[in-house]
């Protein structure tokens, strides 16, 4: 909503300038910014009138003006089709700067000198309007600087409000809280009816079938009314509300809506020929033809007004198309009414569209402002459309809302907010909110909330209503829980800390998907699990929730690929969603990694393609940090991964997950040309198998002896199986032995490879005699020789 | 017979050639020509037992002294090609030897700064599922059915009447339903909204959301732990204003902007010209709420508070497309290591 500056100041006399009202209203809940209406302004735009008006030789639609501006005559061409001697017109002259940002400078058109333009209503920044030179009632004063006749030189509070606040949708509700802010009191519209001596009560029967969805109609006819265009001062505030002038009648519905924050409804008169109204539920299938020309099947969800048959508009939200209030229309029947706000919520959602009436009843309308907001526009229709009022109101209320009681006790309104205001100054407030106290005893204050403030029905809500008053700045800031309770940090965030840092010391970077998938991809992605739903979605392929981090892994890929970052180290922490036969679905939080592409070449050494042994590495670098046993890595067939590269991970006897590389045709299914490497780990098994604290072992007292042992054998042999039988012969006194070099060549022949093993052999009860260690590292080295057929070189 | 005139015209030729020489090589020629067994000043000293004993004391000590001094001038001279040498294979620009290290999500980083902060303060942490019922996500958080505080939060729905969260505020009740007060939490997690995607919108975000229920507990309260949480977050003099707003679950409810710590609130494109930046949701938990929870809301009074962590980012890194943390562009990630 937007409302003029100029119009909370005939409501309220204050003398702050709009940014400041813009910023005291934000500070007390009802959220607006000020800005000019036209950022351009009306510099140099003013009133003049076409004293002479010649075509131009040479040109089909373009004349010569001369334009009157009281004390000079301004040559000006003009290519307006409306153009006439004796109009009253807005000139820009020589130096205005219109609102698209077009600055009026002397020119040459047919060789005929131009000082200004003649401006449409679309120059000027009012409206679309571009048909024709915007034309002035004849009284406008010659020279008067246009913005200021127009009354569109002004600044537009634009409002952000909170869905809890319907009162503050106009700008008698606006004015209340202003006035409350200032301290004063505000000046409510006027109104003065003159009614003709036919009962209106005998042109129209009201009923309502459902008064539980319409709790109050009410209407007025007036015959005889000449629909017309509105007088400038209604259409400029309308343009500066931001809603478009239609016609006398319609506008003057729309300002009274603006002014009181009631909505109205003109009909057409003659479209009521049984001189009815009746209010009812829609029958299922019903049809109904809005006024923007759509045909809607109504449901009972929709609540109609008819003329007793068939349906005249959906109540609260959008009139029908033949009973539209056109040029012809010459009686009306104007409708304020009282909507429930569910029913109107309900009946546009099915409807698909809103209205400024919609909005209003669905945030909830005051049904006593019902009888102020006919008379209010009866009286200006009165005045600029002319016709008759018939006598009185027909009011269909059949039980009376009356004001809410609710108590308030001053001090807990100051126990809640920490504060202490007094009495006197809550009853201040209340008062100037117009909420009166029927009621006041030691404790306790009876208010009576007025019926425009649905939102306030308990205590709690009149003390926001205090608090937004006085101001949230006046709360004294307290520092009593900003400490010292103790908490430590949870074993579940400690263990994600402790990845992080693992993975981002092997070189990874972490990554976030956004969880939601697409269905056909993730279902090539992991053809054997089940997907959740999302049931109204965004897009087809953001319809589901991912079942595996690889998906947002090999998004991820793909990304980085495509934008030819090619050596891709990534993790990610991820929940998988599964879902469940009898309960919701499950979260299984998962640690996903990759490796694709190759590093970089550098100056001191040659780049590398990416391989399972680094994503292997990266695993044992978790194994160490959270200190877990190291995994095994079982053959298993999992369908993303390539047949014989597919892993199971297990740690002690627990699946913790699995690795592998991705096929080649999974790659290419996310546009990635590069060898992928991929693992995840269930998180749960990593916290439930982790240990929090490194144990200590004393440092060895005695020497140690290394030894060394070359081997060449088949290529076929693994070298966990050699490392395993060298460690079983070894016994207690091998401390360690570790892989130091691994040799392929023509030397040692197709087909085998080489293997160095360094050896350490200590006992942490006495030095080692060498004879000993020779005679142990010989055994060994027999062990491989008889099991392995092969070479063996001891040193 | 040699004297020790032509001594010293030996060790002035020796010198000579040490000061032409060009290389390491040069320098051992030099040393064989001179003082290897066969070298000329060798050969004076080899000779000295057949010179008379005066003269030979006299060539003796002249030859013993060349010697001395050219093997120093060798020796300088050798040092110095050596180290010719070394400096011409040394280049400290070069680049260092490190092991690449990963970079840490921009939104772990903020989840990670806000919770120690707040768990400085005594909050604990406290997580939920992201698939949550209509009951937690709205209605025990006195979202009535049907009412438009609804629209606030468009809401993925899935099967059986379950949603995806739109705040992680159902950890709110999910924990007081288990506890009693003193109840002190904060709960970050991930939430979703259905709204078009956009530089300013995503359909998933993360939350830090925060509460403290005992009793006498204050708004007053309320704003000590913000300014303390800003204090400690954004750094020291920035101005908080609370500015009265509306979430169906607090009430009183507040925006709390702080002054623009870019601009320190004159006014810049990052405030868009307003001096403020709004930075969290907050309010005094709902009587309603706390009765849903089976709490005595006369006794107990609490406060609640929810961070966007996403848009926390962007303020504090001056990110300007929320859809760069989920793109995952290395490039991205990687300046916050
Ligand atoms: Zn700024």
């Amino acid at each position: 909503m937007q409302l003029p500056y100029g119009w909370i100041k005939e409501l309220v006399d204050i003398n702050w300038a709009p940014e400041e009202l813009a910023s005291r209203l934000t500070l007390c809940g009802t959220a607006a910014t000020a800005s000019k209406f036209i950022e351009t302004g009306f510099d140099k735009i003013i009133v003049g009138e076409i004293a002479e008006l010649e075509e131009i030789k040479g040109s089909n639609h373009l004349k010569r003006a001369v334009v009157n501006t009281g004390d000079k005559m301004v040559p000006v061409v003009c290519g307006a089709p409306n153009a006439a001697q004796g109009q009253k017109v807005v000139l820009a002259q020589v130096g205005a700067v219109l609102a698209g940002g077009l600055e009026i400078k002397k020119m040459t058109l047919c060789g005929v000198e131009s000082y200004g333009m003649i401006c449409s209503e679309r120059e000027l920044g009012l409206t679309d309007d571009h048909s024709g030179i915007m034309v002035l009632p004849d009284d406008a004063p010659l020279s008067q600087p246009a913005g200021e006749f127009l009354g569109v030189d002004d600044y537009i509070l634009k409002f952000d409000l909170t869905p809890n606040r319907p009162d503050s949708l106009s700008a008698v509700g606006v004015a209340r809280d202003v006035a409350c802010l200032a301290g004063q009191k505000i000046k409510r519209p006027e109104y003065n009816i003159v009614e003709s001596s036919y009962k209106c009560s005998e042109a129209v029967k009201i009923s309502i079938a459902d008064p539980q969805a319409c709790p109050r109609y009410a209407a007025r006819v007036i015959k005889g009314v000449k629909i017309g265009q509105s007088p400038w001062w209604i259409k400029a505030k309308l343009l500066m509300c931001g809603i478009r002038p239609i016609s006398n009648v319609v506008d003057i519905t729309n300002l009274v809506m603006l002014e009181l924050g009631h909505p109205l409804h003109a009909f057409d008169y003659r479209q009521f020929g049984n001189r009815e109204v009746l209010v009812r539920r829609a029958e299922n299938g019903e049809k109904f033809t809005a006024l923007d020309g759509n045909e809607h099947i109504l449901t009972p969800e929709g609540l109609l007004i008819t003329d007793g048959e068939k349906g005249v508009a959906a109540a609260g939200v959008m009139g029908g198309l033949h009973s539209e209030v056109s040029e012809n229309t010459t009686d009306i029947l104007l409708e304020s009414a009282f909507f429930n706000s569910i029913t109107i919520r309900k009946s546009r959602i099915k409807l698909g569209m809103t209205s400024e009436s919609s909005v209003r009843f669905e945030k909830g309308a005051d049904p006593n402002m019902v009888p102020e907001a006919l008379n209010r526009a009866a009286s200006l229709i009165q005045k600029y459309a002319g016709g008759d009022i018939l006598q009185g109101i027909v009011d269909c209320y059949p039980k009376e809302i009356n004001p809410l009681m609710v108590d308030l006790r001053p001090d807990r309104c100051n126990k809640i907010l920490g504060i202490r205001i007094s009495s006197e100054r809550i009853k201040e407030i209340l008062n100037n909110l117009e909420f009166p106290i029927s009621r006041i005893n030691d404790s306790s204050l009876t208010v009576a909330v007025p019926t425009f403030r649905p939102d306030i029905t308990r205590e709690i809500d009149l003390i926001e209503e205090i608090a937004r008053i006085e101001g949230y700045d006046k709360i004294p800031t307290s520092n009593r829980n900003i400490g010292p309770l103790f908490t430590s940090i949870r074993d579940d965030d400690r263990l994600r800390q402790e990845i992080r840092r693992a993975l981002t010391a092997q070189g990874l970077d972490e990554i976030y998907g956004s969880g939601i998938a697409d269905p056909k991809m993730l279902s090539r992605v992991a053809p054997d699990l089940a997907q959740v739903k999302i049931i109204n979605p965004i897009a087809e392929d953001l319809s589901v929730l991912q079942n595996t981090v690889f998906y947002s892994m090999l998004r991820a890929v793909s990304h980085n690929f495509a934008q030819r970052n090619l050596d891709i180290r990534i993790f990610e922490m991820g929940k998988a969603f599964h879902p469940q036969k009898n309960s919701a679905p499950a979260e299984i939080e998962q640690v996903g990694l990759v490796l694709s592409g190759r590093t970089n070449d550098q100056w001191f050494a040659k780049g590398r393609e990416h391989d399972f042994y680094g994503l292997k590495g990266a695993i044992e670098a978790l194994s160490e940090t959270l200190r877990f046993l190291p995994p095994t890595y079982i053959p298993a067939t999992h369908p993303i991964m390539n047949e014989g590269e597919s892993y199971d991970i297990k740690i002690g006897d627990k699946v913790a997950g699995l690795a592998g590389q991705v096929k080649q045709e999974m790659a290419r299914l996310f546009d990635v040309k590069q060898s992928i490497f991929a693992a995840v780990l269930d998180f749960e098994v990593l916290l439930r198998n982790r240990s929090n604290e490194p144990s200590y072992e004393p440092l060895p007292r005695y020497p140690a002896a290394p030894r060394d042992i070359a081997i060449v054998v088949d290529e076929a042999v693994k070298v966990g199986d050699i490392i395993e039988l060298i460690k079983e012969t070894g016994g207690p006194l091998l401390e360690r032995v570790e892989l130091f070099d691994l040799y392929r060549g023509k030397q040692i022949g197709e087909g085998r490879k080489s293997l160095a093993f360094a050896f350490t052999y200590r006992s942490n009860e006495r030095s080692l005699e060498s004879a000993e260690v020779a005679e142990l590292h010989n055994k060994i080295g027999q062990m491989l020789k008889e099991h392995f057929k092969s070479e063996v070189r001891e040193g | 017979m040699p004297g020790t005139e032509q001594v010293e015209q030996i060790l002035a030729e020796a010198l000579a050639a040490v000061n032409a020489a060009s290389s390491l090589s040069d320098l051992d020629a030099i040393d064989v020509k001179y003082l290897a067994r066969k070298g000329a000043i060798t050969s004076v000293l080899k000779s000295l037992k057949d010179l008379p004993l005066e003269e030979r004391k006299a060539v003796g000590a002249a030859a013993n002294s060349a010697r001395i001094k050219l093997e120093e001038t060798i020796s300088a001279a050798k040092s110095r090609f050596q180290q010719a040498g070394i400096i011409s294979t040394f280049d400290p620009t070069l680049p260092g030897i490190a092991r690449r290290i990963g970079a840490i999500h921009p939104i772990t980083r903020v989840i990670d700064s806000m919770c120690e902060t707040f768990r400085g303060m005594g909050f604990t942490i406290a997580k939920g599922p992201d698939i949550e019922t209509d009951y937690y996500n709205f209605e025990a958080l006195n979202f009535p059915p049907d009412h438009p505080a609804r629209d606030m939060q468009d809401t993925f729905y899935l099967e059986n009447g379950l949603l995806l969260r739109t705040h992680t505020t159902p950890v709110q009740v999910r924990e007081l339903e288990k506890s009693k007060p003193p109840v002190k939490i904060i709960t970050p997690g991930r939430t979703y909204r259905n709204e078009a995607i956009s530089t300013r919108s995503y359909c998933v975000f993360h939350q830090v959301d925060g509460f403290l229920v005992d009793e006498g507990v204050t708004m007053g309260d309320l704003k000590g732990v913000l300014v303390a949480f800003c204090r400690d977050f954004y750094g020291e003099g920035l101005k908080l204003r609370f500015r009265p707003s509306f979430f169906p679950f607090t009430e009183p409810s507040a925006e709390v902007d702080i002054s623009c710590f870019l601009c320190g609130g004159k006014g810049c494109q990052l405030c868009k010209y307003e001096g403020w930046l709004e930075i969290l949701g907050c309010g005094m938990i709902d009587p309603n709420v706390l009765k849903n929870v089976g709490y005595d809301s006369e006794k107990y009074t609490g406060f609640a508070f929810g961070i966007g962590v996403e848009r926390t980012a962007m303020l504090k890194y001056r990110i300007n497309d929320i859809r760069l943390f989920y793109e995952n562009d290395i490039r991205f990630i990687r300046q916050f290591k």
